[in-house]
């Protein structure tokens, strides 16, 4: 199997930098997401990891060898295209058939993998199919497989699941996900998608403008967001403001709306700064008027099922996104304490 | 009948675009001496005429082996064109269209005395048939031109990329990938081609050798001295051979794909 290892790569296109330098060490077999709005260069990311497009500068290797001019076509890398890419003139078993005849692999030993590869992604029965004649879901599953089943050294997926319903997409994320498990292969996956990031990797790249915002364990991305982007970009989050009193150890007092809190501090908070902590909507809380904690007064609720959504406009006059479980009994116009548990506060940096 | 007015105005402009064409073919079996219409009792004796026409039958060959040869030579350039140009030309694209479809915009009679003066210029003249097949090959390839760069431009790139991930090179790619996806757009343009070829009077007219005549230039020599149904058997025949190609080629070389 393959480790990836990549040192400030950088593609420009014309005068913009569509990805400026960028280091990232992949190890093997582990599951790697691209996570980032349209345009901050995944894709183009990709590509130059696949060969589709040339390098400006920087290195690319695989297990130490840099593949910056092997062409894309002997790189030996599987690629699963948001549109799928089936060869529509071809049936899924030739659709298979076709990396393996590139490998020159012997007939029975090609039919054999081919056999497999289908069972494993559940489509045993459809191997004569056209591409037109199955679902969206079933021609993502025929794209996956063709990929895997030419055991390349990497996978590579490009928004496989963009044009999937909202109910396949989370299926597909855990099918992938156990797939990619049991195979073993290294895989760099791009979204815009944060949920989806957050549920199939192992690790979670975020990027913003062609550089590298964070990168880490999904949770660390989410709880521990080292910038305002990211924490708004991967979720839901509110934002405050608070005086830091102390600063020790690692821990910064900061006195808030919610009173004192000690707040990890990775070196950025400096006493009677006025800092920005973020407060996740679901680690919140409702409570009645009157109880410890924030007091203010619900100005709507958004009811979707298995979450309420309230927002709450404070008595300190900062406006609050509250997620709660249904149970929550509380209506628009209804006065409530907003209560915080400890290691809610997260601090972001500095306030603008 | 949803809407009557428009029904019968197709009908009307059918049948002004058919009406010559079953007159002609009408008159091909007439019986009589005459080109005329409606014909004097029915007879297959201008057809026995025609096939006993040696000067008709050397045209004949002459058209069709011309025909041949420019669709294959425009049907490969215009294809290498065509993916030129909606693969790669970038900035170029809207200069080569033009180039590409001159053919089609210049009066044919200005590319056939353009043509003319260039190969006596360059001094092979007309007593090869190279400027004629040259003429030939102009004035079809803007149609395989057209043909290939339409299907082209529903290709998806991602196909290529994909059979390059898969590891094939590059001929290996457009034999197996693109070619078959493009097909009916190549079948298309060789067919206009061949038809266009087959149907051109100006270009041939000047650039042929003496003695030399395709099946157009003969049947117009042949009206100028006669004005019997043999001309209608002719043509006749020309309009059965172009439906004949049309009908062949579509089911033998099959224009159906599967397309998602
Ligand atoms: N061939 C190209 N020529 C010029 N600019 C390009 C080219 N390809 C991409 N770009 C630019 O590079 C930047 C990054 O593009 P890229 O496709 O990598 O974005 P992305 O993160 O994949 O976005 P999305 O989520 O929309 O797919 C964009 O600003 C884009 O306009
Ligand atoms: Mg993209």
């Amino acid at each position: 199997m393959t480790e990836v290892s990549i040192e400030r790569l950088t593609k420009v296109f014309g005068s913009s930098r569509a990805v400026d330098g960028i280091s990232l060490r992949i190890a093997d077999g582990e599951f790697i997401s691209l996570l980032g709005p349209s345009g901050c260069g995944k894709t183009t990311t990709l590509k130059m990891i696949a060969g589709f497009e040339p390098v400006s500068d920087g290195a690319i290797r695989f297990d130490g060898s840099d593949v910056v001019n092997v062409p894309a076509e002997k790189r030996d890398i599987g690629m699963v295209f948001q549109n799928y890419a089936l060869f529509p003139h071809m049936t899924v078993a030739q659709n298979l058939a076709f990396g393996l005849e590139m490998r020159k692999v012997a007939k029975p030993e090609m039919e054999e993998r081919i056999a497999r590869v289908l069972d494993m992604v559940q489509l045993g029965g459809y191997a004569e199919r056209y591409p037109n004649q199955l679902s969206g879901g079933q021609q993502q599953r025929v794209a996956l497989a063709r990929a895997l089943v030419i055991e390349p050294r990497i996978l590579l997926l490009d928004e496989p699941l963009a044009n999937l319903d909202a109910k396949l997409r989370e299926e597909m994320r855990v099918f992938i996900r156990d797939l990619q498990r049991r195979v073993g292969i290294t895989t760099v996956y791009v979204t815009h998608d944060q949920a989806e990031a957050m549920t199939m990797s192992d690790r979670v790249v975020v990027m913003f403008g062609g550089r590298i915002a964070q990168m880490g364990a999904p949770a660390d991305i989410y709880e521990k967001p080292e910038t305002l982007e990211v924490a708004e970009f991967v979720g839901q989050v509110n934002l405050i403001k608070g005086r830091v009193t102390s600063v020790d150890a690692g821990e910064a007092q900061i006195s808030t709306v919610f009173g004192t809190v000690a707040v990890p501090d990775r070196g950025i908070a400096r006493p009677n700064m006025t800092a920005t902590l973020a407060l996740r909507p679901e680690a919140l809380d409702l409570a009645a008027a009157g109880e410890p904690g924030a007091a203010g007064r619900i100005t709507a609720r958004y009811y979707s099922g298995s979450l309420v959504d309230f927002r709450v406009a404070l008595s300190s006059g900062e406006e609050l996104h509250v997620q709660t479980f249904p149970n929550a009994r509380y209506s628009e116009g209804d006065d409530v304490t907003v209560r915080a548990p400890l290691d809610a506060f997260w601090l972001i940096g500095a306030a603008q | 009948m949803k809407r009557p007015v428009l029904t019968i105005y197709c009908l009307l402009v059918y049948a002004f675009l058919l009406a010559p064409i079953l007159v002609v073919v009408g008159a091909s079996f007439n019986a009589g001496n005459f080109l005329t219409f409606p014909p004097q009792g029915l007879s297959l004796r201008w057809y026995v005429t025609f096939f006993n026409n040696e000067v008709f039958m050397r045209a004949i060959r002459t058209s069709l082996w011309l025909a041949a040869v420019s669709t294959v030579i425009s049907t490969i350039i215009g294809t290498m064109a065509a993916i030129y140009y909606v693969q790669h030309a970038g900035k170029r694209k809207e200069l080569i269209r033009i180039a590409m479809l001159s053919p089609l915009l210049l009066p044919e009679v200005l590319t056939a005395i353009s043509l003319l003066f260039f190969v006596y210029t360059i001094g092979i003249g007309t007593r090869t048939i190279i400027g004629l097949v040259v003429g030939h090959v102009l004035i079809t390839l803007p149609f395989v031109f057209i043909n290939v760069s339409a299907s082209l431009e529903s290709f998806d790139s991602s196909w290529d990329m994909a059979a390059r991930s898969l590891g094939a090179g590059r001929w290996t790619r457009f034999r197996r990938i693109m070619l078959p996806l493009i097909k009916p757009g190549v079948i298309g343009g060789a067919l206009f081609a061949f038809i266009i070829s087959f149907d051109v009077f100006t270009i041939s007219f000047m650039l042929k050798g003496i003695g030399m005549s395709t099946l157009p230039i003969q049947l117009f020599d042949y009206l100028r001295t006669n004005f019997t149904p043999e001309a209608a058997a002719v043509s006749t025949l020309s309009i059965v051979l172009t439906l004949g190609v049309v009908i062949v080629s579509e089911k033998v070389l099959g224009l159906r794909i599967h397309r998602f």
